[in-house]
């Protein structure tokens, strides 16, 4: 009995011992037995030295500091690119294109869209003042036609899967979600992958049917000057007029601008790089945002505002009070030239407007 | 069950069941109509007019090539490139083989099937680009004709969107519309892709019968 009371006395101070032992070694002796105690900022870090010489005397904190400046260190590979571990600019791109860009693109599309319904309700459907003749005069070619809304329907598609793309983060995950915005973004930028370039294809062959009567003339800014849209009585122009020549060099310059970028985006080992195709983005998103603001008048006055606008697109032909009122100098033009128009059957279409109007 | 499995399996099998039996079904039906006994004697072999037909309407007569220029180009582009996109895409082989027949054969490499899918894009848009801006075909096109390019075109706009292949629901729904697209397919104008044979091998036997080249 004795023993046992002995044995089990001196398990209990073996016990006590190893427990006090145990209490007495500090945390950050507990985790690692080669760390330094750090207890105040002047130890932490001075000019760049660690105390205690334990892990190298050179501060991480200085390094990696380095690293995320973009310093640049050395490599024995051709691509001396890889030097540098971490590249700014991406943060500058980054901070450009969800700031000033995204703040004054998403302005300046809703105050498109806001100023085009404005100007309907304001000004309304332009109509003809006089009574349609029934004769009409050819305003666009087939090929024009096709080219036009080819061009037109993939110019929607990829303006609408370009918007998801650059704004859906901010105008749509708060309303569908993170999960839906993951899904409509992957699928809208697929699309606009694919379709891009059929689109850069469509719009060379369209600029170039375009181009002859888009040039800047004599008597473009007689238009502008006695008001333009705006005026009451509609100024004489010739077969565009300043808005629509502005338009159509708008629709080269930007469309010229997201093309190269486009192509520059789908293979971004063009440039050579990461600066380029960051600065491709950025020229890609302006352009885009610059064309998509001014689409929104485009359409609107082709598709409602103007009328008899449509059926130039459409069947080709215009009637010629619509030619005289809009575009008064082609228009005098071409029905001096006496089309010989009876019986194609888009000019009897438009024709027959006169009858129904 | 997913969508994703509804439509790959119950949804697909149905689907696939009344393309065949609605397309047989309509085939025997124009085969049951017959055609009236022609009673001229012939100068030539009509069953070789129907061959050659076949062949030789793969491209317009001369005097027609600047006229159909258009959509001949389209049409090549649009068919071409979705048979090829159909056929020789990675995804679909894959889909085939475990749904259809279990053959093996080499898919195009990414870029083949990004440049055919193009092509077959350009081609469709154009096609009903003409549809709508030409007097006559806007007259001729029905309802019909306008809900067969819009099906296709957008199996094939979704079946693009899900080419990552890694979102479940953007593959769940290019298989819905392809299911939608083969149910539609015996009973629309989508028939042609069979019909034509018959169409060019009547034209072909009646012309070559005359001693006429089809």
């Amino acid at each position: 009995m004795r023993g046992t009371a002995t044995l089990r006395l001196t398990r209990l101070l073996g016990f006590a011992g190893i427990l006090l032992w145990g209490l007495s070694v500090s945390p950050v002796q507990a985790e690692s037995p080669n760390s330094v105690r750090l207890s105040t900022p002047d130890q932490v870090q001075s000019d760049g030295t660690v105390p205690g010489n334990v892990l190298g005397n050179t501060s991480d904190a200085d390094f990696w500091r380095g690293v995320n400046h973009g310093e640049v260190g050395k490599v024995s590979i051709p691509d001396k690119k890889a030097a540098v571990m971490i590249n700014r600019t991406g943060e500058t791109w980054r901070n450009v294109r969800t700031g000033p860009v995204m703040l004054w693109g998403g302005l300046l599309i809703g105050g498109a869209l806001l100023s085009v319904v404005g100007f309907g309700i304001v000004y309304g459907k332009f109509k003809l003042h006089g009574p349609r003749t029934g004769r009409v005069i050819p305003r666009f070619s087939q090929p024009e036609r096709w080219v036009h809304w080819f061009v037109a329907g993939l110019f929607m598609i990829l303006g609408l899967s370009g918007l998801v793309i650059m704004f859906g983060r901010t105008v749509l995950k708060p309303i569908i979600g993170a999960d839906a915005l993951s899904i409509m973004a992957n699928a809208s930028l697929q699309a606009h992958n694919l379709l891009g370039p059929i689109f850069i294809v469509a719009l060379v062959i369209m600029l170039v049917l375009y181009l002859k009567d888009n040039i800047y003339q004599n008597g473009d800014f007689v238009w502008a000057f006695k008001g333009g849209f705006f005026s009451s009585h509609h100024p004489p122009s010739w077969k565009y007029n300043l808005g629509e020549k502005s338009w159509y060099w708008l629709l080269f310059f930007a469309g010229g601008a997201i093309s190269v970028s486009g192509v520059v985006l789908i293979f971004p080992t063009l440039p050579g790089d990461v600066q380029g195709l960051q600065l491709s983005q950025i020229v890609h998103v302006v352009s885009a945002i610059a064309l998509i603001s001014a689409s929104l008048g485009h359409i609107y006055l082709g598709v409602w505002g103007v009328e008899g606008a449509l059926d130039s697109m459409t069947l080709g032909y215009v009637d010629e009070t619509w030619g005289l009122e809009h575009h008064r100098w082609w228009a005098e033009l071409e029905i001096k030239k006496d089309h010989l128009v009876e019986g194609a059957p888009d000019a009897v279409l438009a024709a027959n407007k006169a009858e129904n109007s | 069950m997913t969508f994703l499995e509804v439509v790959e399996g119950p949804l697909w099998y149905l689907s696939a069941t009344i393309f065949v039996i609605g397309a047989a079904w309509k085939v025997l039906g124009i085969l049951r109509l017959g055609r009236k006994r022609d009673l001229s004697i012939p100068r030539a072999s009509a069953s070789i007019g129907a061959f050659k037909a076949q062949f030789l309407h793969f491209v317009p007569h001369g005097g027609f090539t600047f006229r159909t220029i258009y959509h001949l180009v389209a049409g090549y582009m649009f068919h071409i490139g979705l048979f090829v996109v159909m056929l020789f895409a990675a995804p679909h082989i894959s889909f085939i083989q475990g749904n259809i027949i279990n053959l093996e054969w080499t898919p195009l490499p990414y870029w083949g099937f990004i440049v055919a899918a193009q092509f077959a894009f350009a081609g469709l848009i154009l096609l009903w680009v003409r549809r709508i801006s030409d007097p006559v075909m806007i007259k001729i096109s029905d309802r019909d004709d306008h809900i067969g390019s819009w099906l296709t075109f957008l199996v094939m706009l979704t079946g693009c969107m899900a080419l990552q292949e890694s979102v479940e629901a953007l593959r769940a729904t290019h298989m819905l519309l392809v299911d939608l697209w083969l149910i539609y397919f015996p009973f629309s104008r989508l028939m042609h892709a069979v019909t034509f044979a018959f169409s060019r091998g009547y034209t072909g036997a009646f012309f070559g019968r005359r001693g006429i080249v089809p």
